[in-house]
Formats: structure tokens, C-alpha cells, sequence
């Protein structure tokens, strides 16, 4: 397998046709090395989300070339995606969205028991990896009886479990306080470490930053420079 | 790159056994997280079951209160007025008849059917139809039956008449011994049957020549001629021959009689029409239920389903899930509504009018209830498919 996790190149995304064309993506560049903690950050309507969603291969880019772990996105049929999703991507979303029907155990298991695994197996996975979320007492609890930072804990582990090789994070903090926020990017970040995880998180949280590896800034569809009084690694 | 060990890919994919037990559990999770949902769809199925159930069983109560002579009668072959269609008389058959189907090949015997309505004075002044029945003895063919006091071999007592214990306080306090006029002529109530209640007024037995002479018949006028086998005989051939014989008469095996009734009461008259609409808009109503409730539950869920299209689920896997909660409100409703139909149909045990649910209805009431909810599931998945999974990332 490649040892790169991504390789974009002049990747482009329009919506829309004709006059009412709005060109999200203007030719993005880019390369991620396996094991990478990247942070992709962009003001609001930058082209991040649509970059994170290129990437978590839940929409086809317009042109240009993308590769995840050697295999093209470009160019793909349709029914080829959920495939390349259950195969290689764990996500973690802005607002958990954990399966409110499902306990905790259960929601882990989920994609777990989509990829192959028994009820059983996923389930001993789901309890483990919980466990190491700091949540073995939660293992039977609905998300609604979980606090905001336990949900998005549950949603790490839900990400991480069965060790998928790419994790994506759409603004894992933005819905938690300060400290709930640092605690699941940090809690992430030592995961991604031991599980040998490439993370790319999408943020505006700078309390978070100093966790990256790298960071990539992206602005008005196309990748920018760090601006001058970011302090942060680049 | 240091010598770090960096996740793989997962290379399996649950097949569709996995897919479908994963997605079934979801689905009835899903179904019983939103109870007031479940419970409001429920309603639709359980309404439509009763509803049709209630319809279809008061038709087959109407339809064997118009056939239940014919099926009770221990006969083989009817030979009836030309044009004849349902239980009722028409142009008289003759002696002349009656002797000729005696001498038909295969026929064991031949006995007339007296049938005529009669006023039965009341007490009280009044007076309430009934439609007697002159049978002869000592074979007595044609009843009565269901007898819940007396003997038939009483009816061979002088103005002995058998009348239909459902409708005694009606014919003012009927009992055993009880005197009363019927068309002028002094009877006595020497036993009653349980149910003989015809779409028409209560059937009531004399003998023959008792009831020739209470509405005044000719003794050489019969309204039906009912006919027994010999045996080893061929319904059919006896019925084929006899028609040859009596060319100005119809007649007909007990199977053919009683199922041209039937066609008769769906076909020539508006019940059939009436209790079909009723039962078809039970469905309509169940179907539309279900579908507003599974759609709505579907856009009230709209994130989680697009979670579950972003995490890999595919669109067979959430037509599964769909499918399985429309199993289960087919059958959880079915079951609730059959228990509730069962429930008001004993709770109104009477001769009147009570449907009738034949086991067979009942296993076709849950067919057709899944049937139903799997048909309203494809509003619900309509909508899944055009579901984009990027919108969790919005």
C-alpha cells in the first residue's frame, strides 16, 4: 500500500451549472503522510468542509486527481464509495450524531458489524476501545444520558474502532467547552498515535492547533500560507 | 518514515445476512426509541385490520345468512325455479316435476320444499313476519337443524310449528306449549332452533300439509324440490340428467347453489360493492398512516440516517432497515388488530349479524398488513435514496 494517505492534485469541486456555478475547490495540492496529525483550517466558506468531504469520499470532486492510500477517488462510481468509507475512513462529526436509538456499545459496534465483524466481535471491539475513551462505566448508555464531551468520546471511538487507517474530524470541538474540547483533541491525538491512525481534523478551535503535526490553511477554495501571527507548527 | 506500524484497511464487508441482522436491529431500535411514533403507526395498521376484518367478516355473515339453508339442508341436488339465483321462490314446480326427478337415474329420493311468509299474531295485538317452512315427514329433508329444544319427529304433532329461539321475546314471550295465530291458523311452539336467522325474516317449520294449510298452497305446488343420492352417484351426472329431464326448471349440486348465491349477492346487488369499499378504504387508510409516519420518521431522522450513509451504508442496507420496521409494524399491528376484532366479535356473540373470521382470513389479514407497510416503506426509502451523506458535513 501507498505510503502516502492522500495525494491531491489540482483537485477542483463546482456546484451548481451555468451562471448560478459556484467553484468551491480552485485546484487543490496537497500530500499527507500515513501517520499524520493534520489540521485543516479555513474562515467559514473557505472550502474546507467540501475538502473534508472529497476526502471522506461522500462527494465526487469536478476535476483533478485524489488518491487514498494508492486508490483513486476521481473517477469513481457512485456505488464504489460507501466501500472506500467503510474500508479506510473512521469519522468524527461536529455534533457526535451518535444513533440516539443505540447504546454507546452499540453505536461503536455499528460500523464495526458493517465491515464484516460478529455481533459478538464487534461488540468486545466496541467495549474495548470505549474503555479506552475513559468510558467502560457508559458501555449501555443511550447518548442522551451522556454529557457533550462523553458523546464525543463515544463518537472517537466509534471513529477509531476496528482501526481504519484515515480518521476525519469535522470541528470536534465546536460543540464542547474549553476543557471537554482540549481533552477529546488530546484524547485523539494519543489514539491516532498508538493505532498508527492518519487524522485530519477540520477546525477554528486555535486552543487545539498545538496538537498538530502540520496544519494547512485553506482559503476561498484554494491552500494559503499560514497567516503571519500564527505561532503554531507548521 | 520510522518503523511505526500504521493501520490497515479493513478489507471484509458484512455480506447480506450480517447487513440484514445489523440493520434489523437498527430499525426496530429506531422503532421503539420514538414510542409515540410507533404508537401512532401502530394505530393506522391496528384501524385498517379491524376495520377490514370487521367488513369482511359482517359480508361473510351476510353471505352465509343467505346460503345457510342450502348448506345446512341435507341435500344433494336442488331443482329450483327457472332464473333462480339465490335462496327464494319463484314460478311453482309441479308434482308432475317432483315424480319425474323421482324416476331419474341416480336419484334416491325426491322430497318437495314448502317455502312462504307468514304473520304471526302477537299477544300484544301485533303481528311479525316469518318465513315457514312446510317439510315432510318422515324424512324431514330440508330441517330444521340447530335445535335447541324439542325434536324434529314433533312436528308430527297436530299444529306443531319449530320456531327460532332468537326471536322469541320478539314473538311476545314465545315458549315450549305457547299458543299462537300464524295467517289465522292456531299453532303451538313445540321447540325452538338456535340461529336460523336468513337475510329475510326467521325461518319457522310445520310439516308439509300443516303448512299448505296455513298459506293456503296447493297441495301440487312446491317452491324447491330437493333431491338425495343414491349412493356411489355422481352429484354432477344426477344434477346434468336431471336438468335434461326438468328442461323448464333450474337445477343445481349444493356447491354450485351455494356459490351462485354468493356471485349473486357481490355481483347483482350493491353489498358486495359496499363491504369491499369499506374494507379497501381500511387499507387505503392503514397505508397512508404508515407511510406518513415511516417518511416522517425518516426526515425527523434525517443526521442519523445520514450518519449512516457516510459511516457505509449503502442504500440496499437502509432499504433493509426500512423493511424490517415495516415487517414488524405489519405484524405487531396485525396482531393487536386481530386480537381487537376477536375481542368485539365474541363480545357480540349473537345471531343477529356477527362477522364471521375465518382462520384463513386471519393469515391473510397479516400478509396483506406487511404487504401494506412494505408498500408505504417506499416513500420513506424514496426519500432515503436521495439522501447525501456530505450532509453530515454541513
Amino acid at each position: 500500500m501507498s505510503e502516502r494517505a492522500i495525494e491531491l492534485k489540482g483537485l477542483t469541486k463546482v456546484y451548481g451549472e451555468g451562471a448560478l456555478a459556484f467553484q468551491a475547490l480552485k485546484g487543490i495540492d496537497l500530500v499527507v503522510e500515513r501517520g499524520e496529525f493534520m489540521m485543516l483550517v479555513g474562515p467559514s466558506g473557505s472550502g474546507k468542509t467540501t475538502l473534508l468531504s472529497i476526502l471522506g469520499c461522500v462527494l465526487k470532486p469536478t476535476s483533478g486527481e485524489g488518491f487514498l492510500f494508492g486508490q483513486p477517488l476521481h473517477g469513481r462510481a457512485e456505488g464504489d464509495l460507501p466501500r472506500l468509507r467503510l474500508e479506510y475512513i473512521g469519522f468524527i462529526f461536529q455534533g457526535h450524531n451518535l444513533m440516539p436509538a443505540l447504546t454507546a456499545e452499540e453505536n461503536v459496534a455499528l460500523p464495526l458489524e458493517l465491515r464484516g465483524y460478529s455481533h459478538k466481535g464487534a461488540l468486545v471491539e466496541a467495549r474495548s476501545v470505549l474503555s479506552a475513551v475513559g468510558l467502560a462505566d457508559k458501555l449501555k448508555s443511550l447518548p442522551q444520558d451522556l454529557s457533550g464531551g462523553q458523546r464525543q468520546r463515544v463518537s472517537v471511538a466509534r471513529a477509531v474502532a476496528g482501526r481504519p487507517p484515515l480518521i476525519l474530524a469535522d470541528e470536534p470541538t465546536a460543540s464542547l467547552d474549553a476543557e471537554s474540547g482540549m481533552a477529546v483533541t488530546d484524547l485523539l491525538k494519543t489514539l491516532s498515535a498508538e493505532r498508527g491512525h492518519t487524522v485530519i481534523v477540520v477546525t477554528h478551535d486555535n486552543r487545539i492547533f498545538h496538537l498538530a503535526d502540520r496544519m494547512v490553511f485553506i482559503e476561498d477554495g484554494l491552500m494559503v500560507p499560514p497567516p503571519a501571527n500564527m505561532s503554531s507548527p507548521l | 518514515m520510522t518503523a511505526r506500524s500504521f493501520a490497515q484497511p479493513i478489507l471484509t464487508r458484512a455480506g447480506l445476512l450480517g447487513r440484514t441482522r445489523t440493520m434489523a436491529m437498527m430499525g426496530v431500535k429506531m422503532m421503539f426509541f420514538d414510542r409515540l411514533k410507533l404508537l401512532g403507526t401502530l394505530f393506522g395498521v391496528v384501524f385498517a385490520v379491524v376495520l377490514g376484518n370487521f367488513q369482511a367478516g359482517t359480508f361473510l355473515a351476510l353471505a352465509y345468512k343467505n346460503r345457510m339453508f342450502v348448506e345446512n339442508a341435507q341435500v344433494d341436488v336442488w331443482v329450483t325455479p327457472p332464473g333462480t339465483r339465490q335462496f327464494q321462490g319463484g314460478k311453482p314446480l309441479t308434482d308432475s316435476q317432483l315424480n319425474r326427478a323421482r324416476a331419474t337415474p341416480g336419484v334416491a329420493w325426491a322430497e318437495p320444499l314448502l317455502m312462504q311468509a307468514a304473520q304471526l299474531q302477537l299477544p300484544n295485538g301485533g303481528s311479525e313476519p316469518v318465513t315457514l317452512i312446510g317439510t315432510r315427514a318422515p324424512r324431514f329433508a330440508g330441517g330444521p337443524w340447530n335445535l335447541v329444544k324439542g325434536q324434529t319427529q314433533l312436528l308430527e304433532q297436530p299444529n306443531a310449528v319449530i320456531f327460532e329461539d332468537a326471536e322469541r321475546e320478539k314473538f311476545g314471550g314465545l315458549n315450549s306449549g305457547s299458543v299462537r295465530e300464524l295467517a289465522g291458523h292456531k299453532v303451538q311452539a313445540v321447540g325452538f332452533t338456535w340461529g336460523l336467522l336468513p337475510f329475510a325474516p326467521a325461518y319457522a317449520f310445520a310439516e308439509q300439509t300443516l303448512a299448505r294449510e296455513i298459506v293456503r298452497a296447493k297441495p301440487d305446488q312446491h317452491t324447491f324440490i330437493m333431491v338425495g343420492l343414491e349412493p356411489g352417484a355422481d352429484a354432477d351426472e344426477v344434477s346434468a340428467r336431471l336438468q335434461a329431464e326438468l328442461p323448464d326448471t333450474r337445477v343445481m349440486t349444493r356447491a354450485v347453489y351455494m356459490h351462485e348465491i354468493i356471485v349473486y349477492l357481490i355481483t347483482a346487488t350493491q353489498i358486495g360493492l359496499s363491504f369491499g369499499t369499506s374494507t379497501l378504504m381500511g387499507l387505503i387508510v392503514g397505508l397512508i398512516t404508515v407511510a406518513l409516519s415511516m417518511f416522517s420518521s425518516v426526515v425527523d431522522n434525517m443526521r442519523a440516517f445520514g450518519t449512516l450513509k457516510a459511516i457505509g451504508s449503502t442504500n440496499l442496507d437502509l432499504a433493509l432497515l426500512l423493511f424490517v420496521q415495516a415487517v414488524v409494524y405489519g405484524l405487531l399491528g396485525s396482531l393487536i388488530g386481530l386480537g381487537a376484532v376477536s375481542g368485539m366479535v365474541s363480545g357480540m356473540r349473537n345471531p343477529q349479524l356477527t362477522p364471521i373470521l375465518l382462520p384463513q382470513a386471519l393469515t391473510l389479514t397479516v400478509v396483506v398488513m406487511v404487504g401494506v407497510c412494505l408498500v408505504a416503506s417506499i416513500l420513506a426509502l424514496l426519500r432515503l435514496r436521495k439522501l447525501e451523506p456530505a450532509m453530515v458535513f454541513r
